[in-house]
């Protein structure tokens, strides 16, 4: 099946994202609330093309749009570049410090001086990734709670919550960097919860917790061994195949 | 031996007025006079009457008899003079305004005169809590016809013929949906009944659920032998006690005689229903939202590019339609698409029950068929204007809706002109305005409903509402600008386009109508620093 996109004629597979196919095609549209490990969310709105479907003219967030027929997308209309430069308006008054939003504001030339003012401590933009990776990776620790205007992202009643391995998926998938994760002395905090670190068996540095070791040989079902940093872990795999080369020569 | 029944109006209206005494005392002097000796008279709490305004009402049959506003202390008088001598009390009667005199039965004021009754057909003449009361207004017959002549597709037929609209606001053709989601070859399917009924001011499918709950689970059962469906679910918004109380009580019912359950009316189909409480969210009213909930899950809606009658509860093929459709259902089924076609307009067929509520003189539950003009629901069956101030807007919709001025009066209600009109018919709130109304503080008031019952998933919804509330709080406190009104527009055409689900698309509805239709009071707040109808505090600014 074809598809046009800006004029681009792109091959699509039926019920695929058109984000997805725009993407491959190289035809770049802005997202803050995508990550290709996750399903797709369609909260941040910034991905809007709008797609010509037998005659009919409509406005599609393409994260969450599934191609079913030979449409035609345009991704940089008017339309669209003035919705989109309204929604960063709208996020650049949430979070006004927020280097990523202050990045994606200037390309779409929405002015510094706005009519609206927001918390400058403030850098969530409730997107939802965080929970969707926290969920994906099976601990459900945090949720979206609330609603409306007074909706965040936190673990039940902000307490520690129980079901936090501290691995850090929800920090690591934010586009804003809005999850403060701390470290030191061997210690991780985040979500209000403090982890001990394990160290490394080779070179001793702490870098995951226990909670998270725990859960991936739970999950593996199978004792993963020596607790190994990333580095580390990569040294012992060259080193491995390094072994098996010379013998096999 | 003459036989009477009296009708205690126990919807919600009557109930806050105390009527649940009023029946209490009926049946207590009843028995304390022996009126059974004379004539067998039953009294019966029922569902809501309609005329909230005049409750309690107390209706006696076959007299065809209707005392408003009834106290307790009037059950004696009642009991000795009408009921044992026949007597009529003038000082209960109703006053019917364009007639200028009291009128015995209801029948005869204009409020119901100009209504006809399907969806509300039973409410206010049974007793919701027994079912053979719904039987003897011939309940179930519908579901017998069916499961002993037709064949599931031609119950999807006659369905698509009638021309019914899905009553919960957007209007989609209901035989449609039910036969798209037949299409789909995947088991199970589910039937929804959504009854989170969140808009202010609304009580329609109160009403129903309240006063007549069977005819919402004969609709939904007629459906699901259509699609092959087992399993139904009905959600029904907490606060809704009584709702809760008649709809479960009715589900059980209904199951003791063999019309849900297995082996419906020894038809081998089985059907199931299961109610499902909303915890109040507005938002969870939106379909994809309420089925997140029912399954557990945050009620946050989801893109409906892929459609419920596809891929809803759980995954699966599910039809899910609001109170007022499914009691639509059976009389369809029972009468025939031919009968139900007759009635209305070319593109919206049927009825329309409303919740008429705001400054008019006859407030309550009412039933109009499609196309009846607005002037004559606000001046006829309203009565107009209390105090006989200047009409000023009806707002309908609820908060997706918009509002229309006098110049827009003479419309045919129906789903496609109020669209045109930039409202929508939504569920079937009507909220008449008079000229003591701020329209800038109406618009203000509903997006300040909307900030909060926002499920605030996407960007576009929360964070512009939020910013066009900003505005308009601004404008209403002589703070605004002209340059606010150029980016209010401009908010309201990104939140409609841009939102994930309909709560967010509409929600821009009110500011943008007020704003097409009653300009000049943005303006003469903004430029006057004024309020012409002098509800928004401004503090004057001297020069």
């Amino acid at each position: 099946m074809k598809i046009t996109i800006d004029g681009i004629v792109c091959e699509a597979q039926k019920g695929e994202m058109l984000l997805q196919i725009a993407r491959r095609n190289n035809i770049f549209i802005p997202t803050l609330c995508h990550s290709d490990a996750l399903p797709g969310l369609g909260s941040c709105r910034l991905c809007m093309a709008e797609v010509m479907d037998r005659g009919r003219r409509s406005v599609v967030a393409s994260c969450i749009y599934p191609v079913k027929g030979e449409i035609e997308v345009f991704t940089h209309s008017d339309k669209i570049k003035s919705i989109r430069r309204n929604l960063l308006m709208l996020l650049y008054a949430r979070a006004p410090e927020d280097e990523t939003i202050n990045k994606l504001r200037k390309e779409y030339g929405v002015p510094d001086n706005i009519r609206f003012s927001g918390d400058i401590e403030e850098h969530c933009i409730l997107c939802g990734l965080c929970v969707k990776a926290c969920e994906e990776l099976g601990s459900s620790a945090i949720s979206t709670i609330n609603r409306g205007v007074t909706k965040k992202v936190a673990t039940p009643y902000d307490e520690p919550s129980s079901q936090c391995i501290g691995c850090g998926a929800c920090a690591y998938v934010c586009p804003t960097n809005a999850i403060k994760i701390e470290e030191n002395d061997g210690e991780r905090t985040i979500w209000n919860k403090t982890f001990q670190l394990v160290r490394c068996e080779r070179c001793g540095k702490p870098f995951a917790t226990r909670e998270q070791l725990e859960y991936s040989n739970k999950k593996l079902g199978t004792d993963c061994g020596e607790a190994l940093c990333e580095v580390c872990k990569k040294a012992v795999v060259g080193e491995k195949l390094k072994d098996i080369y010379e013998r096999t020569t | 031996m003459m036989s009477k029944t009296v009708y205690v109006c126990c919807g919600t209206g009557c109930l806050a007025n105390n009527s649940m005494e009023v029946y209490k005392e009926l049946k207590r002097l009843i028995e304390k006079y022996e009126v059974d000796a004379e004539v067998k008279t039953t009294v019966k709490a029922t569902g809501c009457n309609g005329l909230c305004e005049k409750g309690p009402l107390v209706k006696i049959q076959p007299d065809d008899i209707c005392y408003r506003k009834v106290k307790a202390k009037d059950a004696e008088e009642i009991v000795t003079k009408t009921l044992l001598n026949g007597e009529i009390i003038d000082r209960l009667l109703i006053f019917d305004i364009t007639k200028g005199k009291k009128v015995t039965s209801h029948r005869d004021t204009d409020f119901y005169k100009s209504q006809k009754k399907i969806a509300l057909r039973n409410i206010g003449e049974i007793d919701p809590a027994n079912i053979d009361d719904y039987i003897e207004r011939g309940g179930y017959e519908a579901l017998r016809k069916m499961l002993s002549q037709m064949a599931p597709e031609e119950v999807i037929s006659e369905i698509e013929k009638s021309g019914l609209r899905g009553r919960g606001g957007g209007g989609f053709p209901t035989g449609r949906k039910w036969r798209q989601c037949d299409s789909i070859d995947s088991y199970p399917k589910y039937i929804i009944c959504n009854g989170d009924e969140g808009d202010p001011g609304a009580f329609m499918d109160r009403s129903i659920m309240e006063g007549d709950p069977n005819t919402v689970i004969e609709g939904m059962t007629i459906c699901a032998y259509s699609i092959k469906s087992n399993n139904g679910f009905i959600y029904i918004r907490d606060e809704y006690s009584l709702a809760l109380k008649n709809m479960d009580a009715a589900i059980r019912q209904a199951k003791e005689r063999g019309f849900l359950g297995k082996n419906i009316m020894g038809s081998g189909f089985d059907f199931d229903i299961q109610i499902v409480r909303g915890g109040g969210a507005f938002v969870c009213g939106e379909s994809t939202a309420l089925m997140q909930s029912i399954e557990g899950n945050v009620g946050e809606p989801r893109a409906k590019y892929i459609h419920s009658v596809e891929k809803g509860l759980w995954g699966q093929p599910t039809v899910l339609n609001n109170v007022e459709t499914w009691a639509n259902v059976p009389e369809i089924i029972f009468k025939g698409s031919e009968w139900f076609n007759s009635i209305g307009t070319d593109t919206s067929k049927g009825t329309k029950v409303f919740s008429l509520v705001g400054k008019v003189k006859n407030t309550g539950l009412v039933e109009i068929p499609m196309g009846t003009t607005l002037r004559e629901l606000v001046f006829k069956i309203g009565g107009g204007i209390i105090g006989n101030k200047k009409f000023k807007a009806v707002q309908s919709g609820g908060p997706s809706g918009g509002c229309i001025p006098e110049s827009l009066l003479d419309l045919p209600v129906d789903f496609d002109t109020l669209k045109k009109a930039g409202s929508m018919m939504g569920s079937g709130g009507i909220i008449v305005m008079d000229e003591r109304t701020c329209m800038v503080d109406v618009a203000r008031y509903y997006l300040d409903f909307l900030s909060e019952e926002s499920c605030g998933k996407c960007v576009a919804c929360r964070e512009g509402i939020k910013r066009m509330l900003e505005i308009l709080t601004d404008i209403c406190s002589g703070k605004g600008t002209v340059e606010d009104l150029v980016l209010l527009e401009d908010l309201c055409h990104t939140v409609g386009e841009a939102s994930l689900c309909g709560l967010g698309k509409t929600a821009p509805n009110p500011v943008l109508t007020t704003l097409k239709y009653f300009r000049d009071e943005y303006l003469a707040h903004i430029n006057e620093k004024r309020c012409p109808a002098g509800v928004c505090p401004i503090k004057e600014v001297r020069a």
